[in-house]
């Protein structure tokens, strides 16, 4: 038991690594925070955006975010739920990044907006019938969900730390404590923390559900070409477990080899996920075939444009990388048990990561470079898009942003489950603590 | 041995029937001399520019800025010398009649109208001298005047008209009448044009069909069909109670997904505030219950 405490637990402390690496990701975050505030100050303008590509990389950094942050409902709820032990590791990296994209993703939306002093706007007018409504409670609720999620399977960890983690710094000795509730494994204590695990977990599927599906509708709710789809939900939906999982596996990567939890974090556990990974990306390639073959096949005139702009023209390069690269070599790969192994499936997962931010963009902008109107009398760059730097420095800031939340609540927490994997392996963390 | 040479000539004159489809844009010699009866001031000219926004500028764009539309044939700079070379009445003509892709502005802006825009391109041509309008006001055409009524047992709208002359008013025979009703989108014709009796009536049958506002009403508007240019112009607006009365609530009325949130759908109400309440439920029962856990001390053990 002592064993289990230390491996999953030495990390957390502050060391010469952490501080470099904090203060790197604060100095990143200081730089980027002046593009904003110079965005701030002079408008949108700054930004590539103009009247009639006025959803840019913002926009879908947003759908990405939404997307990466569904992974916490598939590997907490649906794999938990249908029993599989080997999850439990993985649960609560999923959930960390669960919290932290959904947390940000709201973020993102401010930073697009030009008068963000406005916000509260959104609320005092809102209308019942506009999908922003619906995603903006339904991403709230999510983050709520997410981070109960994370905080009480939590709880029993902090107890059975505080009391027996001797080298827990003393400034989080009182975190610790009271996140702790008094948690002694009494049954009725066990019993309240499971049952809300559990109404958690099924409260969390529709949630998730609907968070990706209306984020989708944002789009599927028009008549534009390339948005106007009936399976823009489960598109998204499958899409986003995809990206998902592919954060999960880097999270892991990376937590195994900087917290040295190889023991804990198995090959198993990486081929597992792999499968995840492929299954998922199987579903997500059906879908896409479904989004390009139905209407290339009918090849509507707004449709014919739009396709022809993605698979021929001005998108070609980036729709045949995306798609190749991040979505149809990686299925291949991956169905060898040898590209399962931790290094060359986390390297796939990055490449398909970096893939899944792209076709969001592949999504959101070339339909809004084409509209049913034609583009007149206006400059040049109000036809083709380009992001300026301003632009992808507050995006840079938006991931800035995750990356230091999932290094917070990984560094000064177990991230591996200290009391499930000690019952797993059927020792009891309660005995020694009544003593 | 000929064949090649009638084979080349077929295709060289093919080639040149299409070179030759978009012929240029000729105006009858009469029409040329046609000039505004009113004077072009500077106050003429900033009404103009309000129609010419309004009609002209989506394709011409704004005059001296080059900005005109991309389409075939070019519709040009409206401030050029190649306009502000041609005379008022050549203008006039090509505003009046269009030649696709220009619609005509027959029937959308009246005569004043279309002089009006004239006078706000004339602003822009250099050295333009306007001929005085006085000295052809005498021998400007015949004076029409017209009214309508709806004769109910005809089922007929009877549109008369008066020729104003120096004796005093008599009936205009031979006038060519056209008849509009106003839609939603500018006017529409009604029927084809009819030319007056020797009493100076013009008789259009009603349909019986036709949707008014909710009093039935439907305003209506006669005007003379004269390209010649020999009369001037005339027009009567009038409103009767002739058309179905038709009590459509207006888009925004009721309760719809694009209305305002007063006017929402009540099931999107029901459903956004049901999903909400019973989520939301769940999530501070178990907020609470954990805290709970807190209370529990070592009791049973």
């Amino acid at each position: 038991m002592d064993k289990i405490i230390s491996d999953l637990s030495h990390h957390i402390r502050l060391n010469k690594g952490f501080f470099l690496w904090m203060g790197f990701l604060v100095l990143a975050l200081l730089a980027c925070t002046y593009a904003y505030i110079l965005q701030l100050r002079y408008g949108l303008g700054v930004a590539g955006l103009r009247d009639y590509i006025s959803w840019g990389l913002y926009i879908s950094n947003f759908v990405f975010f939404v997307a990466s942050s569904l992974v916490g409902m598939l590997i907490s709820a649906v794999l938990g739920l249908i029993g599989l032990k080997w999850v439990h590791p993985i649960t609560r990296i999923a959930e960390t990044i669960a919290v932290a994209f959904a947390a940000v993703a709201g973020l993102v939306i401010v930073m697009d907006m030009g008068r963000p002093e406005r916000l509260a706007n959104v609320f005092i007018y809102a209308r019942f019938q506009s999908p922003i409504l619906w995603d903006v409670t339904v991403i709230t609720t999510y983050f709520v969900i997410s981070l109960l999620l994370l905080f009480i399977p939590m709880i029993p960890d902090m107890a059975v730390l505080h009391k027996r983690f001797g080298s827990l710094p003393s400034w989080l000795k009182p975190v610790y404590k009271t996140l702790s509730l008094n948690w002694t494994d009494h049954p009725e204590q066990n019993r309240i923390i499971h049952r809300s695990v559990y109404i958690l977990l099924i409260l969390i599927i529709p949630a998730a559900l609907s968070i990706h599906t209306v984020t989708s509708w944002l789009f599927a709710l028009t008549v534009r070409p390339g948005w106007d789809s009936t399976i823009f939900g489960p598109y998204f939906v499958s899409g986003a477990f995809v990206a998902g999982s592919a954060a999960v596996i880097i999270a892991m990567f990376v937590f195994r080899k900087s917290y040295k939890l190889q023991d804990y974090l198995t090959d198993l556990h990486f081929n597992n996920m792999g499968k995840v990974l492929v299954l998922v990306a199987f579903v997500y390639l059906y879908f896409n075939i479904n989004e390009y073959l139905v209407p290339g096949y009918k090849l509507k005139r707004a449709d014919a444009v739009h396709l022809s702009e993605l698979m021929t023209g001005h998108f070609a390069l980036m729709f045949w990388i995306v798609q190749l690269g991040g979505l149809l070599i990686p299925i291949i790969l991956l169905l060898f048990r040898s590209m399962r192994r931790p290094l060359p499936l986390t390297l796939i997962s990055i490449a398909v990561f970096i893939g899944a931010w792209f076709k969001r963009y592949l999504i959101v902008v070339p339909t809004m470079s084409h509209p049913f109107l034609p583009i007149q009398h206006v400059p040049e760059n109000f036809r083709v898009y380009t992001p300026t730097l301003i632009e992808i420095a507050i995006t840079l800031f938006s991931f800035i942003l995750v990356l230091i939340i999932i290094t917070l609540i990984s560094k000064f927490f177990p991230v591996i489950p200290v009391v499930e994997t000690a019952r797993d392996k059927g020792l009891d963390p309660l005995k020694r603590i009544e003593s | 041995m000929k064949r090649p040479f009638y084979i080349l000539l077929l295709i060289i004159s093919t080639v040149l029937q299409a070179e030759a489809q978009n012929p240029a844009w000729i105006v009858p010699d009469d029409q040329k001399g046609k000039i505004s009866l009113l004077k072009f001031t500077p106050d003429m000219a900033k009404q103009g520019e309000v129609i010419y926004m309004k009609n002209c500028q989506s394709c011409h764009g704004i005059p001296t800025k080059k900005n005109f539309a991309a389409i075939v044939p070019s519709p040009g700079d409206l401030s050029e010398p190649i306009v502000g070379n041609q005379k008022d009445g050549e203008l006039f003509y090509r505003i009046t009649t269009g030649k696709a892709p220009m619609p005509e502005f027959r029937n959308i802006l009246t005569e004043d109208e279309r002089w009006t825009v004239i006078s706000f391109l004339r602003s822009f041509h250099k050295g333009y001298v306007q001929p005085d309008p006085e000295k052809l006001a005498a021998s400007a055409g015949r004076r029409i005047k017209l009214s309508m009524v709806y004769d109910t047992a005809k089922r007929k709208i009877m549109v008369k008209a008066v020729e104003l002359t120096k004796e005093g008013p008599r009936p205009a025979q031979g006038a060519v009448i056209v008849l509009f009703v106003q839609r939603y989108f500018g006017n529409m014709q009604m029927a084809d044009p009819k030319t007056t009796s020797e009493s100076g009536y013009a008789g259009f049958e009603w349909p019986q069909d036709l949707p008014g506002d909710k009093a039935g009403r439907v305003i209506l508007s006669a005007k003379v069909s004269d390209p010649t240019g020999s009369m001037q112009e005339a027009v009567v607006r009038d409103t009767l109670s002739i058309g179905v009365p038709t009590d459509k609530p207006a888009l925004t009325d009721t309760r719809a997904m694009w209305s305002t949130r007063d006017k929402s759908p009540v099931w999107v109400i029901l459903t956004y505030t049901l999903a909400v309440i019973v989520v939301w439920y769940f999530i501070i029962y178990i907020i609470l219950s954990v805290l709970d856990i807190r209370k529990i001390k070592e009791l049973n053990l």
